[in-house]
């Protein structure tokens, strides 16, 4: 361990009390207080605890004057169902002429108007300046002349793990802050954005400093979650021992930015990354739009990123942590490999990336195992679509895309997935054994349902061992939730079959009934029908979300599945909790319909993505109370580009009719469209 | 006991509506309560005193123990050592609608002198007290105090162990303190309480806000950042970091200013009157209802010449939407749109606090309010009458 100043003192010890520079000392060598410390017993010093205590005071009192009260007055009472409170919150000087950091927690309820106690005990008035949204931090200016100290921050490369951190506030007492001793946890955390702490942190201390021994500042305090976004995510780990603060000396570095009122974003990079996980997954890109950063930067799909400025990336998660720091706007380097090369690029972060619009050529696979020598048999062409307008047909084997040869459905898919609307694709069709250059336009996907689909397959004699058809049930023991499955009874082992998963209204759960209506749609689409109950008997729980997919999974084992069409779905209650779901396992399920159900409220919906296709089918009933924020809901997915079929299901509430289902049959049938 | 009943069920009640809350936590009372819930679950295992004092100080503290010939300096171990036999655990009412059946208490005399909490656990002709060592007493009530929310049980043993409140150490924010209770029920017969080892975060008077503490008690506080506050704690003793008595654990409180629990304990000074009046038998005044302190005719509104924005929601911002002419509000100087920030240094964040403030200024005083006007503040001296 390296003795920092013992010789000469450095001048920081020489204004600080005797007993700091000993216990600096101490601090400063641990092995060097062991052999210390029998020699100091009995002495002045035996008492380490009170010389601890003092420091720690000491700590306190030299940042407290940058530590300042505010006030906020008007506002929200509740903000995503948690209750805002109305007490006092702290902020920190960081520049001499007024600016103050907070935490965006204390400012959630939007307050009318917002003050700020100065070290002379003047009230003055406040306004945001500019909010951080990575980091969830606020900036205000106080409309005052009076002079603010300013704290000192804590170099990064300073933290060490295990050292004294003091969470400071100033909202019980005006006179006196308020304190909670612990030590620094960890120093990388929230995607390397903020540092831990075991001290007590809550609405009592968010956007006061976290400081140390000597009372410069490591971070400030603000609630986060490694999976949430929002101001008040995180706050629900209040006083837990489980608490972060946004490194200052990162703040400082924007501090100009946000001075001049510019908000800060999460920088994004604007790929998809192969799917998989992704502690495990190298990141590979899987898709690229044209409009995104990384395109225009180079990057292209198959590259497979292996470093980020300069930290090397093995897997997706790494990638996720040497960007996390970055704000829209930053420049980042990344290294990929390409064909084996390594490649430089330098990539300007977005702070919003341009909503993928899938393409669409208009052709449904046929799902027969692929013929011999690969390529793709046509069951059915959308009329209207690029695809009918250049003359392909029902029967046609489409066997190139571009230079590249096509295997099988999937390879079509991912090839069309990686253009856009408008983009014109060069095919090679082969009808009658002829092959044919056909360039297509590409469109964009149809909000309707065809009428009437051809059979996906021609019928293949059933194998003699086959798992067991009609009502099935799935079990997990370890939970008590019930499911049962509906298998037609003429399933057929060797085709891939489509799911649906329809979860009902917890308190109108009824299997055989649910089974007898899908039951000749399954046979006809080749589909299983998955209805899991809810525990409670009265609602569906978020956690259950889970449980869900695990149920899925269960089935699978002994059914496989066609990962194209895996369809969560529901009725009211049970259409909210399909959409929970659906957001929840973008990697497993590929369309959700909802009946009379509207998208969760504050929640995000997820962005179009290439490779993780989600297709919504909304029923919807014009006098339902949630109309309105259906139709709201409709018109955000319509905003990302996302697919979205709506059909109007007249005036009064109800779950679909029996033509509605069949339409609905229809729509999971040919999710796998391209 | 009988004259008690009365008091003591009011003391029921409180609890009642406090303590499913902080039961339910998760489920019942929203995502706030998780953190709580969390902290539910793992203090029991907080047993041993240096568990938040960081790694230094675990070190050095280790060392403490190990070190031989250290004399002086008591370490935490010896310390709790001195401490533990001056605690009690308390069994009474309760055990029906997640209410507990325990609290915790001390020795503040050699006689057999207990001070715990006063709460629905007493009301009963059964309360049973075990000492540190497992001995069993039927305890006696021997008085309350309701405005300081304590009481003083009294159990037949001599030559015990005990604090003497007169000598109890005021203690201030940054001080380490140890909290001996026994939360959740986890020590049983002759187990120890449990201790919690943390640093007063603040000192802090509940009754600096209207509203803002569910509870009679109005004084002083010492806030504590360690979870010393959890169900079947109160009445534990706090102690500074030599074993000194310094406060008594209080109830659940839920601070309503931050929507989180408080963790706090009442200062030993704070109680030292009321204590000693209830051993001298005398009657302590029922706790001064706040509503009671109104005044009968106060300020309104009306009467001031201001008429606020229509209060639509729970937290209009209390912007002036018109002034009367000719009014004290007019002649003060008051317009509208100016923002009513402080009645009296008193913040009202509220058309609803507004009313509310001014309904315990009498007519007849004068009194301030704080404006803000563009980015302006404004002191303004009202008199309804004038």
């Amino acid at each position: 361990m390296k003795l920092r100043g013992l010789s000469p003192l450095p001048n920081r010890f020489r204004t600080m009390p005797l007993h700091r520079v000993w216990l600096r000392l101490v601090c400063c060598s641990l092995p060097l207080s062991f052999c210390l410390l029998p020699l100091l017993a009995g002495s002045a010093a035996a008492d380490v605890q009170e010389d601890e205590e003092r420091a720690l005071k000491a700590a306190v009192e030299a940042v407290a004057p940058a530590v300042l009260r505010i006030e906020t007055f008007g506002g929200l009472e509740k903000v995503d169902s948690v209750l805002v409170g109305t007490g006092p919150t702290t902020g920190l000087a960081v520049s001499e002429d007024g600016y103050i950091l907070s935490s965006a927690f204390n400012f959630v309820q939007k307050p009318s108007s917002i003050l700020v106690t100065l070290p002379s005990g003047k009230r003055a008035t406040a306004d945001i300046v500019a909010r951080d949204e990575s980091r969830m931090l606020v900036l205000l200016k106080v409309a005052a002349d009076e002079k603010l100290l300013v704290p000192q921050a804590v170099p990064r490369d300073e933290m060490v793990v295990g050292q004294w951190s003091i969470a400071v506030g100033r909202t019980f007492e005006l006179g006196q802050p308020n304190v909670s001793v612990g030590v620094l946890s960890a120093t990388n955390r929230i995607w390397g954005k903020a540092l831990q702490t075991d001290a007590k942190i809550s609405p009592s201390n968010y956007g006061g400093p976290l400081v140390d021994i000597q009372g410069r500042v490591l971070g400030i305090l603000v609630p986060l979650s490694p999976q949430r976004q929002g101001e008040v995510a995180g706050a629900e780990w209040y006083d837990s021992g489980i608490g972060f603060a946004v490194p200052l000396a990162d703040v400082y570095a924007q501090l100009d930015k946000l001075k001049s009122g510019s908000d800060l974003k999460p920088g994004l990079l604007g790929v998809s990354l192969k799917r998989g996980d992704i502690y495990a997954t190298p990141a590979e890109v899987a898709a690229c739009p044209a409009k995104s950063p990384a395109y225009e930067a180079g990057l292209r799909v198959g590259d497979t990123i292996v470093e980020v400025n300069g930290k090397p990336v093995a897997r997706q998660a790494q990638l996720r942590h040497a960007l996390g720091p970055h704000y829209a706007g930053d420049q980042v380097q990344v290294v990929a490999e390409r064909k084996g090369q390594r490649q430089e690029f330098v990539v300007t972060l977005a702070e919003t990336i341009e909503p993928y619009e899938r393409p669409f050529l208009g052709v449904l696979p046929n799902r027969d195992p692929p013929p011999e020598g690969g390529g793709v048999p046509v069951r059915f062409v959308f009329p209207g679509s690029p695809a009918a307008q250049a003359g392909i047909q029902a029967g046609d084997v489409l066997t190139a895309l571009g230079d590249e040869r096509l295997p099988d459905s999937r390879t079509l898919q991912d090839g069309i997935a990686r253009l856009e609307p408008g983009n014109a694709a060069k095919l090679v069709r082969l009808r009658d054994g002829e092959p044919q250059d056909v360039t297509v336009a590409l469109a964009t996907v149809p909000s309707n349902v065809v009428d009437q689909l051809p059979p996906a397959r021609g019928d293949l004699p059933l194998p003699d061992q086959r798992p067991a058809v009609g009502k099935v049930e799935i079990k997990l023991p370890e939970e008590k939730n019930e499911a049962f499955a509906w298998v037609p009874e003429n399933y057929n082992p060797q085709v891939p079959y489509g799911l649906v998963v329809w979860l009902q209204s917890p308190q109108e759960y009824d299997f055989e009934k649910l089974a007898e209506r899908w039951k000749s749609h399954c046979e006809a689409h080749d589909l299983i029908l998955l209805a899991p109950k809810s525990a409670d008997a009265r609602r569906w729980l978020p956690t259950e979300v889970d449980i869900v997919r695990k149920l899925v999974d269960s089935l699978a084992v002994n059914y496989p599945l066609d990962p194209r069409r895996v369809v969560v779905g529901g009725y009211q209650a049970g259409g909210a909790m399909a959409l929970l779901v659906a957001f929840g396992h973008r990697d497993l399920v590929r369309g959700v319909a909802v009946v009379d159900a509207s998208l969760p409220r504050g929640g995000a919906v997820p962005d179009n993505d290439p490779i993780e296709r989600l297709d919504y089918y909304v029923g919807l009933a014009a006098k339902s109370p949630q109309a309105a924020r259906i139709r709201a809901g409709v018109e955000q997915l319509q905003k990302i580009k996302a697919p979205v079929t709506v059909t109007e299901m007249g005036d009064t509430v109800r779950d679909l009719n029996d033509e509605e289902l069949s339409e609905l049959a229809r729509w999971v049938d040919s999710l796998d469209r391209i | 006991m009988n004259s008690l009943t009365g008091p003591m069920n009011a003391g029921l009640k409180r609890n009642s509506r406090l303590t499913p809350a902080a039961r339910l936590g998760a489920h019942g009372a929203g995502p706030m309560d998780a953190g709580r819930n969390r902290n539910s679950g793992r203090t029991p295992a907080a047993r041993l005193a240096p568990c938040g004092a960081g790694l230094l100080g675990a070190a050095i503290l280790a060392l403490l123990l190990s070190g031989p010939g250290i004399g002086q300096a008591a370490s935490f171990s010896q310390i709790v050592d001195i401490v533990q036999p001056k605690m009690v655990k308390i069994y009474g009412a309760g055990g029906i609608q997640g209410l507990e059946s325990y609290q915790s208490g001390f020795l503040i005399s050699a006689e057999g002198h207990v001070l715990t909490v006063w709460s629905y656990v007493l009301d009963t002709d059964l309360v049973t007290v075990i000492l540190d060592d497992g001995r069993k007493y039927q305890a006696e009530l021997v008085g309350a105090d309701p405005r300081l929310e304590i009481a003083v049980l009294k159990i037949e043993a001599q030559d015990l162990a005990h604090f003497s409140l007169n000598q109890a150490v005021p203690i201030q924010a940054g001080d380490r303190v140890l909290a001996f209770s026994n939360l959740y029920g986890v020590a049983t017969g002759d187990e120890p309480s449990s201790v919690l080892h943390g640093n007063v975060a603040a000192t802090t008077s509940l009754s600096a806000r209207r509203g803002a503490f569910e509870t009679t008690y109005r004084g002083n506080v010492y806030v504590l950042d360690a979870m010393t506050n959890n169900p079947g704690a109160a009445g534990g003793a706090l102690t500074d970091r030599r074993g000194q008595l310094a406060g008594i654990l209080g109830k659940e409180l839920r601070n309503s200013l931050t929507n989180t629990w408080l963790n706090y304990a009442v200062p030993a000074a704070e109680l030292v009157p009321a204590v000693d009046d209830i051993l001298a038998g005398k009657v302590r005044p029922r706790g001064d209802d706040e509503s009671a302190r109104k005044p009968l005719d106060p300020v309104t509104l009306q009467a001031l010449g201001i008429v606020l924005v229509p209060d639509v929601l729970s937290k209009t911002p209390p912007f002036i939407d018109r002034v009367i002419r000719e009014t004290p509000a007019d002649k003060a100087g008051l317009r509208a749109d100016d923002l009513i920030l402080f009645v009296n240094d008193r913040i009202a964040s509220s058309c609803r606090a507004v009313r509310d403030e001014l309904s315990y200024i009498d007519r007849i005083d004068e009194f301030r309010l704080t404006v803000q006007r563009g980015q302006e503040l404004l002191d303004v001296v009202l008199h309804a009458e004038r």
